[in-house]
């Protein structure tokens, strides 16, 4: 009780702020970045389930083994039957080769379906949400089905034997993201209207999908089923996880919430150095109070229970603060966000809070208790005295402890022992560097300033004489501007990142199988309403005959799918942008000549994946078949390439002059705004063969999130350039008292007010650029590792932090330093020396 | 009341050992008034602290009431203090985020006194601060946080008030009023009174002076007189 009472005079006075602000913030920021990770993950896994309907999927070309149903059941999953195919549908004279996706009522098992009354609308009253499929003799259609069979909603249309009535238009169904319904419009149908019309033969090529999901929200009973399935699937068949099913989203998301807990780590650090600084102050100003409590007959043992107390109750109602305001920030951030958010995010689990908490115990623990310890064996002969030795625990062990709970905190909190390798090496590494190089450069500036003007004369030689203080505070600002930035880098490499794949006018369209007969005046429609296409790119249909002289065999046309059917071939001058060679030669840019003398094979470009997946390799001939007529190439190179840009990529290219005598398709991207959406109905309407695949609901909902994640990342780093700022108070005030002490003697023999403001300028604006220097050196390992080793991201120099680190040092400690030495001259010397 | 016997104080300063007190030897009786005089950095302070049971010496013992403390751990030489010591010290040390009323309460609560602060405030009464309880140190002239200090020491009813330069950090006529209320209390309370001071006319109100010459020359306690 009486530890309270004191805890509380002291906040009164003033000594325990800045502890308590450090520790306030440590919390705070580990709370909030911790619950915003745990919702953010929890959403995405959600989230993820929807995109694919399930928690799991088994997808193959075969009927799904009755068995897989009934353990599934058995094991009290959810299930549902999917298959998808291509097939023709007629009404009347009018036919279209639609994407018919058939299921089980039980579909969708995750996520909902939307569907609506009217066509081409964007009323929202006109749209219902569902979570169970179309009954029996019913299906739900794309509205643009229904101008290319020149139906209206309630009619019926033809499918193999038996009729099903169009009675909704399809809006999105949550796997509609999925490959396979992205060419032909798309009808959702019943299983049993599938067996019906008899349309599945023997060879038909259709997907099987059994969709397995928690009847709950946990995911023992799908992992347990998971481990049964796996080792029984044949290589037909694979499993989906909702990571796999939009690894776009999940990647973008997995950033920004790496990002969160890169900023989270920072955090801690920069609020351990802030503790570990206003401790070591702290200690300082409580000496005389342990003397006195000595002198009055208190025993070391009840003085370290006292602090004990001490330490709890700060721990307590520091962590209460810091979670409360975390909690706080954290609402703060996901309101912001509200209007970008696409769904609800579920509350948070208890492990963000307990993080919260043990954040701010530990922190007490491992910066507070070591700068502190000394205090009850302190000589009661302080009281008389102020020349006593103080035999405080030595530095290099604070250090060490300190290291050691920044690092268990990084550990515990990320999860990640990369992150938290990167930080605490950066952290070594800027510690060592300051005590060697530090010291060096304080002893060359002492030098350098006996040519100088007395003020630097005064200044350096202060710094020099005060080395001890000087280099904890080098290390202090050094760890601040360090750690700001590697968070400055980081952040913009990463929303650079996420911004450049989600442009604006990222092409949501793809318009695919354009006749050349028609290519005019779909161009011509097209720049009517003003649109930007990303050019248009000419394909021929081909076939895999041969490899190098060999008939694809039966074995062989399973292995693969692309062996199956109708390929894309296209070609080009230059290797396409986006694209990166990774094997062989590109050609060049001359177009082939067939007539050469000698005859040479034309050479063929290859995507780097599909080319391993067949297993060719550089030189390999490859014999197509175009409408029957064969021809055949050798594999000259190999390409990556870039799927996610929403331009046409192809698998195969040639160089020009080979393929143009084919009979040839154009395909284009191109972005259509919302408004601009009708486009599609004359487009379907007037071409019938021209096919649309519609991303744009795709694209809009993953730049939601990434806008959502950009918006995050800009909140949380303000949140950790307070704890920047923190730190830099704590180290500017770690020396004020005996630098107000010494100006106010200075100003009772009369120096003026320019000599002692200067000096203070001097010392903490070297102190500044010199701690600027180390920041550099510290951040360039850290950003070097972590963009390594965490984000994957190419390897680069930061030579701006070379300039930056010195340059924002001198200025910040500077400003700080001088704007907290004012006092030392506003106000009378007399004055200054009571208040210290 | 107070045994001093044959002690020595030793230190280590940059390899050398450097003799502070050489077997020393004194008696304070109970409500005796002692003052140590002597030139700066002849041991005053140091012997004050080793009988007052802050510091060890090297050598000899110290009685306090027929106890040994030099005999004594750090815990039983703090129960010693607890119970029989009080301090005034040359710089007051009043604890700046506490007002004058806490600053005075403060020892009463460590030693779980019930009524510290109705105690604390009838000591600040008699010292004539009763409109000042809630000023902060910064607050208060030197005299005045003197004053404090005094009330402070007094307040835990010691057997002993050691003053360490009571009166060396205000003008002679504060000093003056101080060294009058010390002695009244002292008077009051029947406390033993161990002074180091400078000062000839604090010195000359002691019923005892002790004079420790400057170096470290012992002076046999019977032949001290002021000298100074």
């Amino acid at each position: 009780m009486l530890a309270l009472q004191i805890l509380l005079r002291n906040w009164r006075g003033g000594q325990l702020r800045l502890v308590v602000g450090a520790l306030v913030l440590a919390v705070t920021v580990v709370t909030s970045v911790s619950l915003l990770a745990d919702r953010v993950e929890k959403a995405l896994v959600s989230e993820s389930a929807s995109f694919l309907a399930a928690d799991l999927v088994l997808e193959g070309n075969t009927r799904i083994a009755p068995d897989f149903i009934e353990r599934a059941q058995a094991t009290g999953l959810r299930t549902a039957l999917m298959m998808s195919f291509s097939s023709m549908v007629y009404h009347g004279d009018d036919m279209h080769l639609a994407s018919i996706k058939a299921v089980e009522s039980s579909y969708p098992l995750r996520g909902a379906i939307r569907h609506s009354d009217q066509p081409f609308s964007d009323d929202p009253a006109a749209e219902q949400t569902v979570r169970t499929g179309p009954p029996i003799g019913e299906a739900w259609a794309d509205a643009r089905l229904l101008p290319l069979l020149r139906i209206e909603l309630g009619d019926s249309i033809e499918f193999g034997d038996s009729r099903v009535k169009i009675s909704r238009v399809l809006i999105e169904e949550p796997d509609s993201g999925s490959s396979f319904s992205l060419i032909g419009a798309r009808i959702l149908m019943h299983v049993e209207d599938v067996e019906t019309a008899g349309v599945l033969l023997p060879g038909s090529r259709v997907k099987h999908r059994l969709l397995v999901a928690e009847s709950g929200t946990g995911t023992e009973q799908v992992t347990a089923y998971r481990a049964w399935l796996e080792p029984q699937l044949s290589i037909h068949q694979r499993l989906i996880t909702p990571d796999q099913a939009q690894a776009r989203i999940a990647e973008s998301i997995d950033s920004g919430r790496r990002f969160l807990l890169l900023a989270g780590s920072v955090g801690v650090v920069l609020a351990g150095i802030a503790l570990a600084l206003a401790s070591h102050q702290f200690a300082i100003g409580e000496r005389l109070q342990v003397g006195l409590y000595k002198s009055w007959g208190l025993s070391g043992g009840a003085i370290r229970r006292l602090y004990i107390t001490y330490i709890l109750a700060i721990g307590a109602l520091g962590s209460a603060m810091g979670i409360a305001l975390g909690a706080l920030i954290q609402w703060l951030l996901v309101w912001l966000v509200r209007d970008w958010m696409p769904i609800d995010l579920p509350p948070a689990s208890f492990r963000p809070w307990i993080t919260g908490m043990a954040t701010g115990f530990l922190c007490l623990l491992g910066f507070m208790l070591p700068a502190i310890w000394h205090l009850p064996d302190l000589s009661a002969m302080t009281v008389l005295r102020q020349d006593v030795p103080v035999k405080s625990v030595s530095t290099a062990l604070r250090g060490g402890l300190g290291v050691l709970t920044i690092g268990l905190l990084l550990l515990w909190y990320s999860g990640n022992v990369a992150i938290s390798m990167a930080m605490l090496m950066a952290f070594a590494a800027i510690a060592a560097a300051a005590m060697g190089f530090g010291l060096t450069l304080l002893w060359l500036g002492q030098k350098v300033a006996r040519h100088l003007g007395s003020i630097w004369r005064l200044a350096l030689a202060n710094l020099w004489r005060r080395r001890l203080q000087s280099l904890i505070q080098l290390l202090g600002f050094s760890g601040a501007i360090a750690l700001l930035m590697i968070m400055a880098v980081i952040r913009t490499s990463l929303i650079d990142d996420l911004r450049l794949q989600f442009d604006e006018d990222t092409p949501n369209h793809f318009l695919y199988n354009v006749a050349s007969y028609e290519l005019q005046e779909v161009e011509a429609l097209i720049e009517q309403r003003a649109l930007d296409t990303s050019g248009w790119f000419s394909m021929v249909r081909a076939r895999i005959r041969q490899i190098n002289g060999q008939d694809i065999e039966a074995e062989q046309l399973e292995s693969h799918e692309s062996l199956q059917r109708e390929l894309n071939l296209s070609w080009a001058k230059n290797l396409p942008e986006n694209n990166t060679m990774t094997s062989g030669n590109w050609w060049s840019s001359a177009p082939y000549n067939a007539a050469a003398n000698p005859p040479t094979l034309p050479p063929l470009s290859i995507e780097e994946d599909l080319a391993s997946e067949l297993g060719l390799v550089i030189g390999d001939r490859i014999t197509f078949s175009v409408g029957g007529l064969n021809f055949e190439a050798r594999l000259a190179n190999t390409r990556s390439v870039s799927w996610d840009d929403m331009t046409p990529n192809f698998y195969f290219l040639f160089p020009e002059g080979l393929l143009e005598g084919y009979p040839r398709t154009h395909m284009t991207s191109v972005y259509i705004p919302p408004s601009e959406k009708l486009i599609l109905n004359d487009l379907l309407r007037n071409y019938p063969t021209l096919q649309v695949i519609e991303l744009d609901k795709i694209i809009e909902r993953v730049r939601t999130i990434v806008s959502q994640v950009t918006r995050g990342l800009e909140v949380m780093t303000l949140l950790i350039l307070a704890c920047g700022i923190l730190v830099m108070f704590s180290a500017v005030s770690l020396s004020m008292s005996e630098r107000l002490q010494e100006s106010a003697i200075l100003r009772t023999i009369g120096s003026s007010q320019r000599l002692i403001l200067g000096v203070q300028c001097i010392e903490f604006t070297t102190l500044g650029v010199l701690a600027g220097l180390l920041a550099a050196l510290g951040a360039e390992t850290a950003l070097l590792l972590i963009e390594h080793y965490l984000l994957q991201l190419p390897l680069t120099g930061h030579g701006w932090v070379w300039l930056a680190g010195p340059l924002s040092g001198g200025l910040l400690v500077g400003a700080l330093g001088v704007a907290y030495s004012r006092k030392a001259v506003l106000l009378p010397p007399l004055d200054v020396l009571r208040r210290l | 009341m107070i045994k001093v016997t044959n002690i020595g104080k030793k230190v280590l300063v940059a390899d050398t050992e450097l003799t502070i007190l050489d077997a020393l030897s004194l008696n304070v009786e109970a409500g005796e008034s002692l003052a140590i005089v002597g030139p700066s950095g002849s041991g005053k302070s140091t012997l004050l602290g080793i009988m007052a049971g802050l510091d060890t010496p090297t050598n000899g013992t110290v009685h306090i009431d027929g106890q040994d403390i030099t005999a004594m751990d750090e815990e039983g030489r703090a129960a010693v203090r607890a119970r029989h010591v009080g301090f005034v010290f040359q710089s007051f040390h009043l604890l700046p985020a506490l007002t004058a009323l806490e600053n005075v309460a403060l020892p009463l609560e460590l030693q779980k006194g019930g009524d510290a602060m109705d105690i604390a405030g009838s000591y600040l009464q008699r010292v004539g601060l009763a409109d000042r309880t809630g000023h902060y140190p910064r607050q208060l002239s030197g005299g005045e946080q003197q004053r404090v200090a005094v009330a402070r020491a007094f307040a835990c009813k010691p057997t002993i008030l050691f003053a360490d330069e009571p009166t060396g950090n205000l003008d002679s006529v504060t000093g003056e009023t101080i060294n009058d209320l010390l002695f009244e209390l002292n008077r009051e309370a029947g406390t033993t009174l161990v002074i180091v001071t400078h000062e000839h006319s604090l010195a000359s109100r002691c019923s005892r002076q002790l004079h420790l010459k400057s170096g470290l020359q012992f002076t046999p306690v019977t032949e001290m007189s002021v000298k100074c």
